[in-house]
Order: C-alpha cells, then sequence, then structure tokens
C-alpha cells in the first residue's frame, strides 16, 4: 500500500476542479434557482475552511444534510 | 477488474472488493474501528479488504462511492430553502456537514488511495441499494424494491432488474420515507435512531395494533400501492435531533422518555407497545403494497429488497407469504453498508466483469489471528488449552449448558452474526436467554434471541422450509407449537422466530458443531446472537475477542482451536 500523502498543492487543485463540476452541475436550468444559494454556500465553505470547520452528528442528519 | 466499493458518512460505513466480478471482502468500518455504526470513510476496513485480496491500492481499476455528491447537496439545499425559517438554524451545520467533506469525498478517496481521480466515480444511492440485492441474489430477473431513509433525492425506488441490467420502473422521493416514520417513531419510543429500529420491531409483538386509524393520519396508503407522510407530524425536513414534531405527540400522547425501564404489564407500557405494533403494521402494508406494484410494473416473479427498511425481517416474512411473488432475497448488509457492495458491482459492470455469483455465505470479513489471541491471553494469565476437536468441544459445553462464545472463520458482512462471531447456547431454557441477558447483552426483556438450525432440520422445529432469506437471518418463522417446549429461549412474543438455516457454505464452523450435535442425538439448534456486549461493535480480531471474554460472562470461548474457561 503506497502510503504518499498527495501534495497541498495537487489537493487544493482537486478541490478546485470539485468546486468548478459544483459550479457546472448547478448552471442547470432547472437548478438556476439554487445558484444565490450555492454562492453563500461556497463562500461560507471558505469561511469554515479556514476556522476549521465545524463537526456535528445528530440521528436524523441523514435525512437533513 | 479490481473495483472497490465505498458507503461512508452517514452510518455503517463499509467496503466491498471485487476481483474479475469475485466478491473477495466486504467489510464494515465499525468492527475495525471499534466504533458502533461509525460512519467515517472507510479507508481501515479498504485497507482491510486490499490486504485480505493480497493485492496494492495502486492496483485498483476503480474506486467507486455509493452516493451522487452534487445531487445530495442539491437535496439538502432545496430542502433547506423550502422550510425556511424553521432550518435556518440547521444552515452552518448543514453547510458544515456538506462543506467539510462530503462533495469532496471522491477527491478524498483518489488521495488516500494514491489514485488519479478519474479513477473514482459513484453511482446514485439507491441503485446502489438496488444492485448491493439483486447482483447477488439467485434470480437472473426480479423486481427489486429500495426502501430507507432517504438517498440523494428518493426514498423509495422499484426496479426492474434482469441479468446485468437494472432499470428503474418507480420512485417515491423525500420527504415522503417509510424509513424516516419508522425512525421517526423510534425516537418518539425513546430508542437511539439507526439502532433502535430493531427494539421497536421486537416491541411490536407484545402489542395490538389498535392505533391503525391514528397511524392512517401518519402515512396514507393509496392503492397504487404508493404512500405519502403526513408531513406535519414529522420534523426531519427541519430537526437533525428528533424526527417528529408536536402534532404527533398531539395524536399519539407524549413521548416516552429514554433509558426509563420497561415494564410491559403497566398501563403505560402497553401503551407504547400497541404503538410499536401498529407502526409495524402499516408499515407491512405499505411494503405489501409496494412490492405488489413492484412486480406488477416489471412482470417480474421474484422479488429482492434493498435498504434499512429491508432489515425488517417480520415485514420480509409476509411480503413472502402476502405479495403475490415466488421468492424473496434480501442480503445481510441490507442497510447503507450495502451499498458499498453495490457501488463495487456497478463499478465492475461497467467496465465488463462478469454479474458475481449468488451469494451463499456472510462470511466476507477477515480471519482471526489464533496466534495472537493465544499469546495475548497467555500473557493475561487466563486458563487456555488447545483442543483436538473444536467442535467436539463447543458441542459438550452447549449440552451441558454452557453459554459459548465462537470466533471461527472470517467475520460477517452485516448486522447479524450468523456463526463465526456467536454467542451461543442451548435453545430449550428461557432461563439461558435470562442468563445471556444478565451477564452480556442488558436488552430489554421484550426482545428476542435467535435460533440458528441445521437447514436440512429447519421444518422439524418451524412452520417453514430454507428459503432464499433463511441463511442470513433476514426473515422470520412461526415455531411449531409441539417444539415449543424445546426452544424456550428463542421463541417471540408471537411463537416466531428469526430464524437462521445452516448449511455446510453458509456458515461452515456452526455447521459443523450442530452436526454434531445431531449425530449426538440432540436437537441441531443452538441460540445464536451476536459476539458483542451493549453498544459495541461485534467482535473482529483476536484482540477484541479476548476484550469481550474479559469483559462479559460467557462460560467458554472457541477461538479456532483454542479454549479460554473461567478458572475454578
Amino acid at each position: 500500500m503506497s502510503r504518499r500523502r498527495a501534495s497541498l498543492a495537487s489537493r487544493l487543485w482537486a478541490r478546485a476542479r470539485t468546486t468548478g463540476r459544483l459550479i457546472l452541475h448547478f448552471l442547470h436550468p432547472a437548478r438556476f434557482v439554487l445558484a444565490p444559494l450555492l454562492i453563500v454556500v461556497l463562500l461560507a465553505g471558505v469561511l469554515l475552511w479556514l476556522t476549521g470547520g465545524l463537526a456535528y452528528v445528530a440521528p436524523f442528519v441523514y435525512a437533513l444534510f | 477488474m479490481r473495483v472497490l466499493g465505498i458507503s461512508a458518512h452517514y452510518h455503517d460505513a463499509a467496503a466491498a472488493l471485487l476481483i474479475d466480478g469475485e466478491l473477495v471482502a466486504a467489510i464494515q468500518q465499525e468492527r475495525l474501528s471499534r466504533i458502533k455504526n461509525d460512519p467515517s470513510l472507510p479507508i481501515t476496513a479498504a485497507r482491510a479488504c486490499l490486504a485480505h485480496a493480497g493485492i496494492e491500492a495502486a492496483s485498483l481499476d476503480r474506486v467507486v462511492f455509493y452516493e451522487q455528491p452534487f445531487d445530495k447537496l442539491e437535496r439538502v439545499l432545496v430542502n433547506l430553502l423550502r422550510h425556511v425559517p424553521r432550518t435556518w438554524r440547521q444552515f452552518p451545520r448543514a453547510l458544515a456537514s456538506q462543506l467539510g467533506g462530503k462533495i469532496y469525498v471522491l477527491d478524498q478517496l483518489a488521495e488516500a488511495f494514491d489514485l488519479p481521480r478519474d479513477k473514482v466515480s459513484c453511482f446514485d444511492h439507491h441503485r446502489c441499494h438496488a444492485a448491493s440485492s439483486l447482483f447477488v441474489s439467485p434470480f437472473d430477473e426480479a423486481a427489486v424494491l429500495v426502501v430507507d431513509g432517504v438517498g440523494e433525492h428518493s426514498s423509495t425506488t422499484i426496479w426492474h432488474g434482469r441479468g446485468s441490467s437494472l432499470r428503474p420502473v418507480e420512485r417515491i422521493e423525500f420527504p415522503h420515507s417509510l424509513g424516516l416514520l419508522y425512525a421517526g417513531l423510534t425516537s418518539y419510543l425513546g430508542f437511539a435512531v439507526n439502532e433502535g429500529e430493531y427494539k421497536v420491531m421486537g416491541l411490536a409483538a407484545w402489542g395490538r395494533d389498535r392505533y391503525r386509524d391514528r397511524f392512517a393520519k401518519l402515512v396514507r396508503l393509496s392503492d397504487d400501492g404508493s404512500y405519502e407522510l403526513g408531513l406535519e407530524y414529522f420534523a426531519h425536513m427541519s430537526d437533525a435531533e428528533l424526527g417528529f414534531g408536536p402534532a404527533l405527540e398531539r395524536l399519539l400522547g407524549p413521548r416516552r422518555p429514554p433509558d426509563l425501564a420497561w415494564d410491559l404489564a403497566s398501563e403505560r407500557d402497553r401503551h407504547y407497545a400497541d404503538i410499536a405494533a401498529s407502526l409495524q403494521a402499516i408499515l407491512e402494508d405499505a411494503l405489501l403494497g409496494l412490492a405488489r406494484r413492484a412486480l406488477a410494473q416489471t412482470g417480474a416473479r421474484n422479488l429482492c429488497l434493498a435498504g434499512g427498511v429491508a432489515l425488517n425481517s417480520v415485514a420480509n416474512a409476509r411480503l413472502l407469504r402476502e405479495s403475490g411473488c415466488q421468492r424473496v432475497f434480501v442480503q445481510p448488509a441490507a442497510g447503507d453498508a450495502g451499498g458499498a457492495l453495490g457501488a463495487a458491482i456497478l463499478g465492475a459492470l461497467e467496465l465488463g466483469d462478469p454479474r458475481p455469483a449468488a451469494l451463499d455465505s456472510a462470511a466476507l470479513g477477515l480471519a482471526v489471528d489464533v496466534a495472537r489471541a493465544h499469546a495475548i491471553a497467555r500473557e493475561l494469565g487466563l486458563s487456555i488449552r488447545r483442543v483436538q476437536d473444536p467442535i467436539e468441544t463447543t458441542a459438550e459445553l452447549l449440552s451441558a449448558g454452557q453459554i459459548v462464545a465462537q470466533v471461527r472463520g472470517r467475520f460477517e458482512w452485516g448486522p447479524r452474526a450468523l456463526g463465526q462471531r456467536s454467542i451461543l447456547a442451548r435453545a430449550d431454557a428461557r432461563a439461558t436467554r435470562d442468563r445471556i441477558n444478565r451477564l452480556i447483552k442488558r436488552r430489554e426483556l421484550f426482545r428476542p434471541f435467535a435460533p440458528a438450525v441445521l437447514a436440512s432440520r429447519c421444518a422439524d422445529y418451524f412452520a417453514a422450509e430454507p428459503d432464499d432469506m433463511t441463511p442470513f437471518m433476514t426473515t422470520v418463522a412461526p415455531i411449531r407449537p409441539e417444539r415449543a417446549d424445546r426452544l424456550g429461549a428463542v421463541t417471540h412474543q408471537d411463537g416466531s422466530a428469526r430464524v437462521q438455516t445452516v448449511t455446510p457454505t453458509s456458515s461452515p464452523a456452526l455447521h459443523e458443531v450442530l452436526a454434531r450435535l445431531a449425530a449426538d442425538g440432540r436437537d441441531p439448534v443452538v441460540l445464536n446472537t451476536s459476539l458483542n456486549g451493549p453498544g459495541e461493535p461485534i467482535v473482529a480480531g483476536a484482540e477484541d475477542a479476548i476484550a469481550f471474554w474479559l469483559r462479559h460472562g460467557v462460560d467458554a470461548m472457541i477461538i479456532e482451536d483454542l479454549l479460554i474457561e473461567r478458572s475454578a
């Protein structure tokens, strides 16, 4: 099993590509209405990343989150 | 092709490995992390699967996740918007949950296994569930019914499976969900969600379904087999802690406080037992409607079930009896863990591998390291000895009325211990059941223990023949009244039992013990319950087995040919 860890740069690049795919996903006409919310989500994501995020576990978390 | 399937992030994370279409290993993360229902990304379980197969992660052709992260996020956002302002407090938590890793899960998997990102893919949650059942079933063609809490958007789906194809037929979407109905009432009855649903099912046999009219408001069943929840009674759309709202308490009375001792002789707890019975009855009616619909829409004669609701063994038995199908199959890890299996199969099929063989055993985990167990036991000064014939030894101990922990072979896939990591005891005496409860399980007394019987002798003790579910303990059968006195420890309140039929392929170690009992002229039936204490995952390796021995009062433990006994 390789234990080599991806570099920070490559991990950030992977996240950026995924974020790009996410934006493309929400550019579908049927999902336009969610675009403003997505922007808020992504901005909040940056804040969460900068502040170390939150951990939360609850019984119905799978239904809601 | 080498394909790894992964389920994670909600409950029961797991990994499953297929090589050239053959299911090589399938392991739930909780068995190795020792955290019950561990939802974390199952890297340890995945590495254990790879180690068992003797391959490197770099040689994997595909890693497949059991859910579409973007579709899930879309549903979460739509739901949060739809239920503003009730959801505003959940918003930061939802964001943290999604952005803390869930939408980047495919990147995380690529990094964990040091694979190019294009070797990591995902499939729809319910498609993975459906695949996990159909493609390891004995059927070439079947209607597949998936019922769970919720996947990305769907909570109930019907599929038509034939050969290696799986075609979606119909679906019901969140927030209408039979899984969340059951979870909400589980919470109302004071049990832990995702763990206490078995308790509700057990409790139901003690009650009468006299609240059917009230439950008709909670879930409205249509003649076409579909259903709708009365959403005003539920809160799973806006509250992560409690699945029900104040309206439910106005309808059924106040919720039962958790951790209150049960007394089914009391009027209070008989009321709650009646609620459990009513819930179970309406769930069964709903599933029956869906199953009939699935069979009618697909023209298939066999039925595969998947999703957490498919672990309701009482409902499964009724579907086999009354839906009009010929056979029903439920694989042992029907809940979210099973999604890893389905994901792996879908990935392998996409790469051109053949469909896997029908599942004939749930022993898909790791074998126990008996040398390690021996070394630990010796170091701790335990009373140990190697035995020439562990089968004979186990049979003798059981015949003498002892409670025996059996650790042999590869541990099981799914929530049921099926003979590899089991506590075994005589099935005849109710006192044995009480002793197991008092010393080890500390369960509510209304919960039954299950029997394991030699498949060839099943009909001698139960009013049923072995079927596609009995090897995995995913169904129930009535006990023959004339045998009731010999099955006192495993007979539930309603005269049924969650029977496991045992063959040389389904559970070799347990089969040998039962065959020896039969050869000695004894009943080839034992009480079989999982090798764990309250709140613990089932034992996996040598360390877990010895730790269990030290914590709990079984009379003897057999680890392959190593016998541990209590010192005089």
